[in-house]
């Protein structure tokens, strides 16, 4: 969901700059004195970049209301299973890997050797969670799971030469 | 032939050397790119220990050739303006050089494959697949890069000083708090030098300082050092070194674009202000590579967010704007130099999206380390860095001796564009369906987006080629004597 945002999001004003691009290239055929230009576009330019500087701060302040590390993923009072999760050259040692649909689960993520990636995978295959597995740290990364499957973890950090068999499940009911 | 004329062409020689060797290492560094795309294509199939040399071997190649490309361009015109040491240019390359023959024989006679973004302790910690002779090579090899270039960067910086007064006169301070008028501005090339060579500075001594804790740990694994503190140097110097490409290869398109149109690109208060600010966010935006570190002190990570955001202004709204405006309705002859000057800002412009919707916490949480990072700076790296180069290239042609380009050069010019553009788009479709980066197999839903890529890379790579022979027919017309045109060699001889 968040990536086809993303790539629709990617798309649209990428083609808007191409077309803007290809626009003054065919324009660029024509000859007219810079001055008139300069006076007319530096105008447009502080409105162009004013619209800017407001998508920005609102783009900033709706997603940062989104950040996944602050996110309460459980109400007051219910309790959160921890899992410890303990990545390694090359595989996971993970404490629990069977979960109820809408169970709050924190996963406490650790390495004993390198840096790997912890990413978690749906059913479908589309990341829905990850952070970084990292050695003398733990980071922690907050998920309820919506849909019953079998869950796939990956390695998202490139730890070595069997980095892409770094394979576990993780199984939803 | 005056001694100005005998001084310039020596000078020009070894930027004219340093391009050549930037072109064949693109070349070589594009062809382990496409076997990569291939092989997780499922198209041919190559064992995962070749694939991550290929892997290793293909950033550091484009990486170092990108900056030594972008270094020469930079050099070449900042020359114009400060007197720099030609000494330390040669010691560049021939320092480069030695570091690629050091990274190489590391990473296929010793089979290192740690990549060039390694993060400590993989070197030292290979499960096995390489030892520590191939490690060291490595490292010491990118150590011998990294000297190289800061000494140029201490020169360029000796330069400016001696010339302007101080870096902060570089990057016209003087003028944007009024002390001095806008006409007396230092020029583009010098204000993006000056920027450049703060920002590189710094990130210079942030990966030469993990480099060395690295090799210290490959040889005596018993030292070790923080995790998270060797993260943050790789990071900034990573990303600071990679963009630092851009804004000095961007000094081709201020000049020739000016040069082309016949209309000034002058560095206003704006264009200042702005210079400074890139210099600002370049250095402070490394975090938005650690959003998935929850470890990391969160003002980090959200400065890490909102400063990349900010970070696209300068390039949207002054670069970007200012090569449109100079472009627009200006009756511009198009050739191969200013057509892919005015590409490389297409390519700059268009990458700084999706890095700019990846570095959002929300966003980076699913999509960090899957294929969308490499589709947006094989945007702006390769239709915006690489192009860049070779509108230099063209240039130096051109102006250098005259030399005509052909229908095959045109031809070439589109076959690059459009092969850039599906390279990129197969890697951004990628990462849009989860396909992970580094991946030496790929799941079956994964491979099309891949195999797509790797028609579309061969396109690039052969029109890199044409770009390339043009260049080496320069040389051989140049090698008999037609030299010296250059319009600024004239002004001064």
């Amino acid at each position: 969901m968040v990536q086809m945002v993303a790539w629709i999001t990617s798309l649209v004003f990428m083609l808007l700059i191409a077309a803007v691009f290809l626009v003054v290239a065919i324009k660029s055929k024509e000859k007219r004195e810079y001055e008139p230009i300069v006076k007319k576009w530096y105008k447009a330019r502080t409105f162009y970049g004013a619209i800017l500087v407001i998508l920005i701060i609102g783009v900033s302040l709706y997603t940062l209301r989104l950040i996944p590390f602050n996110q309460p993923v459980y109400s007051e009072g219910e309790e959160p299973t921890i899992v410890d999760v303990e990545a390694f050259q090359f595989g996971w040692n993970i404490t629990e890997t069977e979960f109820k649909v809408g169970e709050p689960v924190e996963f406490h993520v650790t390495s004993q050797d390198v840096n790997h990636g912890f990413g978690i995978y749906d059913e479908d295959m589309e990341i829905i969670a990850q952070t970084q597995a990292m050695p003398d740290y733990t980071n922690k990364v907050y998920i309820t799971f919506d849909e019953p499957g079998t869950y796939e973890i990956l390695c998202l950090e490139y730890c070595g030469l069997a980095h892409h068999q770094m394979v576990a499940e993780l199984v939803v009911k | 032939m005056s001694e100005m004329m005998v001084r310039l062409k020596s000078r020009n020689n070894l930027i004219v050397t340093q391009m050549v060797v930037t072109g064949l290492t693109v070349i070589v560094g594009m062809i382990f790119g496409i076997i990569m795309l291939l092989v997780q294509g499922g198209m041919i199939e190559a064992m995962p220990a070749t694939f991550y040399q290929f892997l290793t071997i293909h950033g550091t190649f484009m990486i170092g050739a990108a900056a030594l490309a972008a270094t020469a361009i930079m050099w070449y015109f900042l020359s114009h303006y400060v007197e720099l040491s030609k000494k330390i240019l040669k010691i560049n390359l021939v320092l480069f050089i030695i570091a690629a023959v050091m990274v190489t024989v590391g990473t296929f006679s010793f089979e290192y494959a740690g990549a060039w973004t390694f993060l400590y302790p993989l070197p030292a910690l290979s499960a096995s697949a390489w030892g520590t002779i191939g490690a060291l090579f490595y490292l010491i090899g990118m150590l011998v890069m990294g000297v190289g270039f800061l000494l140029l960067f201490i020169d360029s910086g000796r330069a400016i000083i001696k010339k302007y007064g101080s870096l902060g006169k570089g990057l016209g301070w003087d003028v944007i708090i009024g002390k001095k008028a806008e006409k007396d501005a230092p020029p583009p090339a010098v204000v993006a030098s000056t920027m450049v060579t703060i920002v590189n500075t710094t990130a210079l001594l942030s990966g030469s300082t993990v480099l060395i804790m690295n090799i210290i740990n490959v040889i005596n694994p018993a030292f070790t050092f923080n995790p998270l503190l060797a993260k943050n140097l790789t990071y900034a110097f990573g990303h600071i070194f990679a963009n630092a490409t851009i804004y000095m290869g961007v000094i081709v398109v201020y000049e020739l674009l000016a040069r082309y149109t016949k209309r000034p690109w002058n560095s206003s208060r704006v264009f200042l202000v702005f210079w400074t600010m890139s210099t600002f966010f370049t250095l402070l935006v490394y975090p938005h590579h650690l959003l998935m570190d929850s470890v990391m002190p969160r003002w980090m990570l959200i400065m890490g967010q909102v400063l990349s955001y900010a970070n696209g202004l300068p390039v949207l709204v002054v670069t970007a704007y200012g090569a449109l405006m100079i472009v627009y309705k200006s009756g511009i002859k198009w050739d191969m130099a200013s057509g892919l000057a005015y590409l490389s800002m297409l390519g700059w412009t268009i990458g700084v999206i999706p890095a700019i919707v990846d570095s959002a916490i929300v966003v980076n949480h699913v999509m960090h380390n899957t294929k969308w990072v490499p589709g947006h700076f094989h945007m702006y790296m390769g239709l915006g860095v690489i192009a860049m180069t070779f509108s230099f290239m063209y240039f130096l042609a051109k102006n250098d001796n005259g030399l005509k380009e052909t229908m095959v050069d045109k031809t070439a010019f589109f076959m690059y564009m459009f092969g850039l553009i599906g390279v990129s788009g197969s890697f951004l479709t990628s990462g849009a369906i989860s396909t992970p980066r580094r991946f030496a197999t790929h799941l079956p839903e994964w491979m099309g987006p891949a195999q797509f890529g790797a028609v579309a890379g061969i396109l690039v790579v052969i029109a890199i080629t044409i770009f390339v022979i043009h260049f080496i027919r320069y040389i051989s017309v140049r090698n008999k004597g037609n030299i010296g045109s250059d319009y600024y060699d004239k002004k001064l001889a």
